[in-house]
């Protein structure tokens, strides 16, 4: 028999008063572990934002609305008048796009590079609804919306042709081959979209030129997204460029807006993660107490085996193999109860981030729960080696 | 091959100090079996203590086979507990979450020697309890588990086992039983020391040394009647 066989034993006699003596370190390594998944699950929400949009720049109007504020206080913003683009300023948003990728990207090629995607953005009632309607270059459109699928019909092509968002293809019961005036101007429904999960869904797509007729709005667009090469393109720079050379514009690169999130995001699991340590460092405490009364609890126990050869190293390893099984089953249930915490909590703190465990989180987590049961019982594993074997025995 | 010389040992200081023993001397020698008597409260437990090193005296000297082992230290005394000295207790103290065969094994833990399941069967055979190896403490009668510390204690082959009223939670018959173990043991060369309450058991012992306000009042030799203690 080894020593470890008789902790072992014993622990398995006294399951309840383990479970309560591990408690401490559960909460703990629960809170990390919980804070981990839940910023891990937001980082990689945001990675893939930024594959999906990262290579992008979005140019609207400069003064399309106006920040309202106080003072530091942003009160919102505020859309002042109807404000466009001219289509004049399309070449050379294109050639500042593309120049600096061939710089970037030591390109010699003197194609088109970027994707350039006007959009103009009407607001009208459709059988009486308020849509809205939005003017596309079809072929700039698609190699933008990667994830667009046809769920019946046929993409847009043409002048004349309009392509439906789901929700409003139903909400308006709206079919392929049916004709609608917009604003006068009647179009065909060639086709609609399959349900995106964004508020594409909820718009009507024509061709630009369509669009721009229909309304009155010939040689003008609301926004304009670029998107560049590749997730590495300067797309900071492009838009910087785009700011600097053409006056009435704002350019914003996406990846600028996912840094500002992420440093966010980075800020507050780092404030989480304290309060995290601080129930980690308050649950080792727990422990510590419970390894007290469980050595009080034996003290006629530790009487016996001293009285039958122990020597106080010994007694001391006794606790801290009972330390460690604490430790491993606080572990595995902080890894659980943490894991679990995330799935409730996560979509709380960051809107719409499908949270997955983590396996990557499950060792680390038996370890910082062993470290912690072990270290926590350093101090009444020594107060167990110092009693004296007739103390043990008197105080029955 | 052990001596007690002018043991004392008080407890408290200044006028709330208490003499457990006063100036108490003795001998023992190879395969003694030596009584200690007294009332409540004389020093008997006090005394095994002190001899068991489980309490140091106060003063005096205890020697083993020649050697001082009042002033060893803790770890210098775990040597002498797992080779030379066992005990025996009246609450038997036993481990609860071991069977009788695991308690009987747990010196032979302490000292690392093996598994030593088969020298603590052959033990548990020898003290009658060869078919209830695999029982909980729980599971034994009060006999039962006073054999299972018996055997504990003769797991290391200590050359003298220490028994504070090893037979005083039991019934007559049962502690027959225990005391016949005892007396077997110290034919095949034991010596004992046992503190009890009941004269009975004393006859059986070579030696009876009776206690009062922790000083030797008495000795009695069952061979070659009274000697004082020296």
């Amino acid at each position: 028999m080894k020593l470890y066989q008789i902790v072992v034993k014993d622990v398995t006699r006294r399951k309840k008063r383990m479970l309560y003596a591990s408690l401490g370190v559960v909460i703990g390594v629960a809170t990390i572990v919980a804070v981990l998944t839940i910023a891990l699950a937001g980082e990689t929400n945001i990675y893939g934002q930024l594959e999906k949009y990262g290579a992008n720049l979005v140019v609207m109007p400069a003064i399309s609305d106006i920040d309202v504020g106080l003072g530091g206080l942003s009160l919102g913003t505020l859309a002042v008048g109807e404000n466009y683009i001219s289509e004049n300023e399309l070449p050379r948003i294109r050639q500042i796009a593309d120049g600096k990728i061939r710089t970037a990207l030591n390109i010699e090629d003197e194609g088109d590079i970027a994707t350039i995607a006007p959009r103009l953005y009407v607001n009208t009632e459709i059988r009486g609804t308020s849509v809205i309607i939005v003017g596309v270059e079809p072929q700039q459109e698609r190699q933008l919306k990667t994830w667009w699928r046809i769920q019946e019909g046929e993409y847009l092509e043409r002048a004349g042709q309009a392509l439906v968002g789901a929700m409003a293809a139903e909400l308006l019961e709206l079919n392929v081959g049916d004709k609608i005036a917009l604003n006068g101007r009647e179009v065909t429904i060639t086709g609609i979209l399959e349900e995106t999960g964004s508020n594409e869904d909820y718009q009507v797509f024509l061709h630009i030129k369509t669009a721009q007729e229909a309304f009155d709005k010939e040689g003008l667009v609301s926004s304009i997204d670029v998107r560049a090469l590749c997730s590495a393109c300067p797309t900071s720079d492009i838009a910087g460029s785009i700011n600097g050379n053409i006056p009435g514009v704002r350019a914003v690169a996406v990846k600028q807006i996912a840094e500002t999130e992420m440093g966010m995001m980075e800020k507050v699991s780092k404030f989480l993660l304290a309060l995290a340590g601080i129930t980690l460092a308050v649950g080792c405490f727990g422990v510590v107490n419970t390894m007290l009364t469980s050595v009080h609890e034996r003290i006629r126990d530790i009487g016996i085996m001293r009285a039958v050869g122990a020597s106080r190293n010994q007694i001391i390893k006794i606790f801290l193999y009972e330390a460690i099984i604490v430790g491993i089953v606080g572990g595995f249930l902080g890894y659980v109860v943490g894991t679990l915490l995330a799935y409730v909590v996560g979509p709380l703190i960051f809107e719409g981030v499908a949270v997955t465990y983590v396996p990557q989180y499950f060792l680390p987590s038996l370890a910082l729960a062993t470290f912690i049961a072990v270290v926590a019982t350093v101090y009444p594993a020594f107060h167990a080696s110092k009693i004296k074997i007739a103390d043990s025995f008197r105080s029955l | 091959m052990l001596e007690i010389k002018n043991v004392s040992k008080t407890y408290g200081q200044g006028t709330a100090e208490v003499a457990a023993l006063s100036n108490v001397s003795f001998r023992v020698d190879e395969g003694d079996f030596i009584a200690i008597m007294g009332p409540s409260g004389s020093g008997k437990s006090t005394l095994l203590n002190v001899i068991g090193g489980l309490d140091y005296p106060s003063s005096g000297e205890v020697i083993l086979d020649g050697k001082r082992i009042d002033n060893l230290d803790e770890n210098d005394f775990v040597d002498i507990r797992r080779n030379k000295i066992a005990y025996v207790f009246q609450q038997y103290h036993l481990l609860q979450s071991l069977t009788a065969l695991e308690n009987v094994m747990l010196p032979l833990t302490f000292c690392g020697l093996g598994e030593g399941e088969e020298k603590g069967l052959e033990i548990l055979k020898e003290v009658g309890l060869g078919r209830r190896t695999e029982h909980k403490p729980g599971q034994l009668s009060g006999g039962e588990q006073q054999r299972v510390a018996i055997a504990r204690a003769l797991v290391s082959s200590p050359s003298l086992i220490l028994a504070d009223e090893p037979t005083g939670n039991m019934d007559r018959k049962t502690g027959k039983g225990i005391l016949d173990l005892f007396v077997q043991l110290n034919r095949e060369g034991h010596s004992i020391i046992m503190v009890t309450h009941d004269p009975e058991i004393a006859k059986h012992a070579g030696q009876t040394i009776v206690l009062q306000d922790g000083q030797i009042v008495n000795s009695i030799d069952q061979n070659g009647g009274k000697r004082n203690g020296d």
